[in-house]
């Protein structure tokens, strides 16, 4: 047997001895699923690459024509550089409903394209804000990979790192938000919504327009109905089995898989931890009971707690539901290297400048990180673009 | 961004969206044999939020939704309707009064218009605490 024959046997035999896996690719479903699963998955992802036309329901207020418009970079289900308007209006002084997310308005999101339908009919090139809301919140396409994980995650699990009293001292005191039928709430960058498939059944009609079984009403331009005429297609204009679909695609998208990381990001591990940013940005989370077995009892390194923390004055903008202006959840890191901006809005070009305006309860853990030897700093950020 | 134009895909989304063009009949559908009028009063339930009281109205305005899809259900209350208090696991009768906003309640309700007519109406929480129990 030739030396290179044995080295390739070694080779393999330590592979397999290893479990060596291929780390999955961005875009890429879970590892483990069953035939069914798969297929589901690969189905979804057509739904959620489709383009739709006004003549099958697009619009005629919309924010893209299909999923993939925004989620797009570097594949589909990545983030994009489309930017939203969100607005509300907050009433400190009513305690209990303290934040009207203008529902009689077609609620916080506000439509920045129009069907040339509606262009026709009104004149207008985007929804305009209520009167009496001058201002709207910027919103970034966030990443949907691993969504089906954090969706896993049990709502006892994102109490346990509840304190909103801050019982323990630490100057950390996340709460969770509420939905409005008082479920715990977890997606969107404030936390608002309990539930991926909810996320995604309403983004079909709030982000395209698109209605279906789950949404039946095409909404208002800032509360007057649309025109006669304006939209054309029957409701719902999808089914049930393009929401079905569509939901497994983004549930089964593996997390991205951390890069590789170096002896200075490995002490930037140390330092993440050192400086306390992992008091809110935990580490993992582990799932739940769920019916797919790729989702149950999963380790998944989300850099999470998925509550509500005060981020300072700085960041404030809208609030929503319970959040406060100053409140946002927890951003996940996973997936951090493959993000172009960074934060809520995407003020922040560097994972430095994303520290740099943390406020509110990371002052603490701001400050720290300033104080920090350059090559201490240099540690954590290169830890973080391992993420 | 990508646009997909294989067969298959093309098939797969007509699929999607045949529903829609199920829904637009080619012809006029043959008179049913025992035709039974449409009823007069469409029922639904909701869960949600009260954003707004007119206790002199009578009404209840309540925020709900589906994600970011949010809308609002304007409910009146007929003097004659309970109201039943489950918030604290006993069902216990509250006045239209005691009601306040950001109260998670669940009601069925029918109508053609707002405010549509409460059947039930029960508070079952707060949006700030949570509720105890999900249907």
């Amino acid at each position: 047997m030739t030396r290179v024959a044995v080295k390739v046997i070694l080779v393999v035999l330590t592979c397999a001895a290893a479990d060596c896996k291929k780390p999955p690719q961005p875009g890429d479903p879970l590892g483990g699923l069953s035939a069914a699963e798969r297929a589901r998955f690969d189905s979804g992802r057509v739904v959620f690459e489709s383009t739709f036309t006004a003549e099958v329901g697009l619009g005629p207020l919309f924010n893209g024509s299909g999923c993939a418009e925004c989620h797009e970079d570097p594949v589909v289900g990545a983030v994009g550089d489309e930017v939203e308007r969100h607005a509300s209006i907050f009433h400190p002084e009513q305690p209990g409903f303290s934040c009207d997310l203008l529902a009689p308005q077609g609620g916080p999101v506000f439509q920045d394209s129009v069907t040339p339908a509606l262009r026709a009919a009104l004149g207008i090139e985007r929804e305009a804000l209520p009167p009496g809301v001058s201002t709207a919140a910027a919103r970034t396409t966030p990443d949907v990979f691993g969504f089906g994980l954090l969706d896993a995650v049990s709502d006892s699990t994102i109490l346990s790192y509840a304190d909103p009293d801050d019982r323990n001292g630490d100057g950390i005191s996340g709460r969770p938000n509420r939905f409005f039928d008082g479920r715990i709430g977890r997606f969107g960058r404030k936390a608002l919504v309990p539930a991926l498939r909810e996320f995604n059944d309403g983004a079909f009609q709030i982000e395209i327009g698109i209605t279906n079984p789950a949404v039946l009403d095409e909404g208002t331009v800032t509360g007057r109905p649309f025109p006669a005429g304006t939209d054309p297609a029957p409701e719902p204009e999808l089914n049930e089995r393009g929401l079905v679909l569509t939901d497994a695609f983004v549930r089964l998208l593996a997390p991205p898989a951390p890069l590789k990381q170096s002896r200075e990001a490995k002490q930037g591990r140390e330092v993440f931890n050192r400086a306390g940013c992992a008091a809110c940005h935990v580490p993992v989370l582990r799932t739940g009971d769920n019916p797919i077995a790729a989702l149950s009892h999963k380790d998944v390194a989300a850099y999470t707690d998925l509550l509500l923390h005060d981020m300072g004055d700085g960041l404030a903008d809208i609030c929503f539901g319970l959040a406060t202006p100053n409140e946002f959840r927890t951003e996940p890191l996973m997936g951090l290297h493959l993000g172009t901006q960074f934060l809520h809005d995407g003020r922040a070009k560097t994972p430095e400048e994303a520290i740099d305006f943390h406020g509110g309860e990371a002052t603490r853990s701001r400050d720290l990180f300033r104080s920090l030897p350059a090559a201490d700093q240099a540690a954590l950020i290169a830890f973080l673009k391992t993420l | 961004m990508r646009t997909i134009a294989s067969p298959v895909v093309t098939l797969l989304i007509a699929t999607l969206l045949a529903g829609v063009a199920a829904q637009q009949p080619t012809a006029p559908p043959p008179p049913a044999p025992q035709a039974t009028p449409a009823p007069a009063v469409s029922h639904d339930t909701v869960r949600g939020a009260i954003r707004a009281i007119d206790v002199n109205a009578r009404t209840v305005d309540i925020t709900s939704g589906v994600g970011f899809a949010i809308h609002v259900v304007q409910l009146r209350l007929p003097t004659s309707l309970p109201i039943t208090d489950r918030e604290s696991g006993q069902a216990e009768s509250i006045r239209l009064g005691e009601l306040r906003l950001g109260d998670v309640i669940r009601a069925s309700f029918g109508g053609q218009a707002a405010p549509f007519v409460a059947y039930t109406f029960e508070r079952v929480g707060r949006m700030v605490t949570g509720v105890d129990t999900l249907p």
